[in-house]
């Protein structure tokens, strides 16, 4: 080792020092990490756990095959969980409460909520569909009454009803009701019901693994440098600045 | 700076070290798992003592009668000053590698003053005195529910308590926190100042004073699971403000399945993925990262199959064809675990004769080796039981034992490839590695702490249900 690093190397401990942080080498490190156990299964499950939740039912049935992994959840309840979902992306919202009432009817009883956002949706595509008409008779018959009961539903329903005074929608200022994105709201909002009435968690568990890691960094970095992963997508390890 | 570790930055020790034997310690691992009934806590770092009884030799003897089961303490003289407080401490300091410390006592019996105080004291407190009373010591008074401490003046606190009560005191590690509970509900918190072990402490000082302490072998009156599910919630709802992109999790199971050589729920995955509305594109940033695991991937997923399958004679001779340069030295960690796995199959239909011979054959040369022996053993001895699987040695016969021998060739293919630019990447996919990292900094943290805390277990977070 040159002496020019070494010099580098002790001027960077006597930096940590200052700061009364400890200093972790890569060397260190590595053998931390080398001495984490991770089971396989473990692994396995988070995996398949993500499969479930996202909805992905076959390539969950292929992962079983391959891997033997049992899912949580009855496969076949992913498929019709999957079918609403994909009826309010697609802008069939009353086909989407169709077949949630088919799955369990209690879901809608019992979340009032998520009942008047539906309907709401069904308003945004009566609107967008241009059926004037048809949608200020929903408006009035459905959708108004629940805003009685109700301050926010009742804002909202007033925010949607606005789309209608704009002759271009572009640029009005609720525009974004009409946005895919709303679409993808309500979806993601009905299929967290199902999963909840179906005694599943709404959310994989992978994402919240991932931001503890990150939390985990940032708590770590308040006594000690050591090399950290910035990036997620490759899992590298980078050596501390 | 490859330079900084001493070496020539050209040579990499690790390859010529057979990377199967990394395999041969997860065996290792699972034949103990199956020995101690696995609980989800395979770390016995992780084990600490608890406080079971009280401690009947370092308390303030003469004043104080400790009942013969030494759960129970009752004040038997007549006080006459500050300096002659029954107290008496636990046998053992408050764990601390854990979210929550918690212990309860029940007022028998609130005696003439109902002085008495619930808390926790260093090893050198005086036992002569009242929690809280002394430096390095804290405790809830029953007499004007006062908090003490280290002073001789206390603080208005909690409500007081007396005969029937049931108080508790606990160490809230993550918070950093003392809190008291009184009938089941929580009085107050507060930080907690004091650094080193603490045992859980109890006083009375005034005639006929009786409380019964449960260390936790009764269930206690607090709702304790709850409490702790609470401050993990509290704890998760600041992780979950961290900004993560959605399109990560994908990615990362991706890999994984890649990595793993899972190639037909890889298919099915990016054609759902292209599929969704809006279509998600899993792009690699980094392309020669997904030349890195695509490689052989076909082969891999084939030879994983195989092996699932119990084919290991059918694996065994794709390997050679396709792989010579990895199959062709029969002391290999990986061909040990082959043939091991070949002698396994045919004990699990019950051809124990042929298993006997393929033994002789192919595992003999592997006894008195260290590095292989016990797994030959362990192999050996399926011959020696009616119902195998029962036995301790009863994992080999697991799906999770093929699994293994799969994950082994999988890793030994993926070393093959000449752009792989760091060989312990065959062993570990990202996830796994996410997963050491975030261990790992956990642990780091906490040891900086002083060891307080609970350590992150994959396993909790995989058996919690947050519905809500």
């Amino acid at each position: 080792m040159s002496l020019f690093w070494i010099v580098i190397r002790q001027l960077a401990e006597i930096e940590a020092m200052a700061a009364s942080k400890k200093v972790i080498t890569r060397e260190d490190w590595e053998k931390k990490l080398n001495n984490v156990k991770i089971r396989k299964e473990d692994m396995n499950k988070l995996v398949m756990n993500f499969l479930v939740t996202e909805g992905y039912v076959e390539a969950a049935e292929k992962f079983r095959k391959e891997s033997g992994t049992e899912p949580d959840i009855d496969l076949a309840t992913i498929t019709d969980r999957m079918a609403v979902k994909k009826a309010v992306q697609s802008g069939n919202v009353e086909d989407a409460i169709e077949k949630v009432n088919d799955l369990n009817p209690e879901i809608l009883d019992t979340n009032p909520q998520l009942f008047f956002h539906l309907q709401q949706q069904r308003l945004i595509e009566l609107i967008r569909n241009g059926k004037v008409e048809e949608a200020l008779e929903f408006a009035q018959e459905e959708l108004a009454p629940r805003g009685e009961e109700n301050q926010s539903f009742l804002e909202e329903l007033e925010r949607t009803v606005a789309l209608l005074a704009f002759e271009d929608v572009s640029n009005c200022p609720v525009g974004e009701l009409l946005d895919i994105s709303q679409r993808l709201k309500t979806a993601s909002e009905v299929n967290a019901a199902i999963l909840t009435s179906q005694s599943h968690e709404k959310d994989p568990k992978l994402p919240s693994l991932l931001k503890m890691l990150l939390w985990a960094q940032n708590q770590l970095d308040e006594k000690a440098t050591y090399p950290r992963i910035k990036d997620l997508s490759t899992a590298a390890l980078e050596d501390p600045v | 700076m490859k330079e900084s570790n001493g070496k020539n930055s050209v040579e990499k020790p690790d390859q010529d070290q057979d990377l199967g034997l990394y395999f041969l310690e997860l065996c290792r691992r699972k034949a103990k798992e199956e020995l101690e009934d696995y609980d989800g806590d395979d770390d016995d770092d992780e084990k600490e003592e608890s406080p079971s009884e009280l401690n009947t030799i370092n308390s303030s003897g003469g004043f104080v009668v400790v009942s013969t089961d030494k759960l129970s303490v009752k004040y038997t003289s007549v006080n006459l000053h500050g300096h002659d407080v029954g107290v008496i401490q636990a046998n053992k300091v408050a764990p601390i590698k854990r979210l929550v410390y918690y212990f309860e006592i029940f007022v028998k019996d609130g005696g003439n003053k109902g002085q008495i105080s619930i808390g926790f004291t260093s090893e050198n407190f005086k036992m002569r005195r009242q929690p809280g009373w002394e430096a390095n010591s804290c405790g809830y008074h029953g007499d004007d529910g006062f908090l003490y401490r280290g002073h001789g003046k206390g603080e208005a606190f909690g409500p007081t308590y007396t005969t029937g009560d049931i108080v508790g005191a606990g160490i809230n590690y993550a918070a950093q926190e003392f809190f008291f509970t009184k009938n089941g509900q929580v009085v107050g918190k507060i930080y907690k100042d004091m650094k080193g072990p603490l045992f859980p402490t109890v006083a009375v000082h005034s005639q006929n004073e009786e409380v019964l302490v449960n260390f936790g072998k009764k269930p206690f009156t607090f709702d304790l699971k709850e409490f702790e599910a609470q401050e993990r919630m509290k704890q998760q709802l600041k992780i979950e403000e961290i900004p993560v992109p959605p399109i990560a999790s994908y990615g990362i199971v991706r890999s994984y399945l890649l990595h793993y050589g899972y190639e037909d729920t890889l298919n099915s995955f990016d054609e759902a993925s292209r599929n969704t509305i809006p279509p998600i594109h899993i792009t690699q940033e980094n392309g020669s990262d997904d030349q890195e695991t695509t490689y052989a991937l076909n082969h891999r997923k084939a030879l994983r199959q195989l092996i699932r399958d119990g084919e290991i004679d059918v694996a065994f001779g794709k390997l050679r064809e396709w792989y010579p340069q990895i199959a062709e030295d029969n002391t290999s960690a990986m061909c040990f675990l082959l043939h091991c796995q070949k002698f396994i199959e045919l004990v699990r239909v019950g051809a124990l004769e042929e298993a006997v011979k393929y033994g002789r054959i192919e595992l003999s040369s592997f006894f008195g080796s260290p590095v292989f022996e016990d797994l030959v053993q362990d192999c050996v001895a399926l011959l020696a039981y009616e119902r195998p699987l029962e036995s301790a040695v009863g994992y080999l016969l697991k799906d999770s034992q093929r699994e293994v021998v799969a994950d082994t060739v999988n890793a030994m293919i993926l070393s093959t490839n000449p752009n792989m630019k760091e060989t312990k990447n065959c062993l570990h996919s990202n996830l796994e590695r996410l997963l050491r990292q975030l261990t790992a900094c956990c642990l780091e943290r906490r040891s900086l702490s002083g060891e307080q805390g609970e350590a992150f277990q994959l396993q909790r977070v995989l058996s919690t249900d947050k519905r809500s």
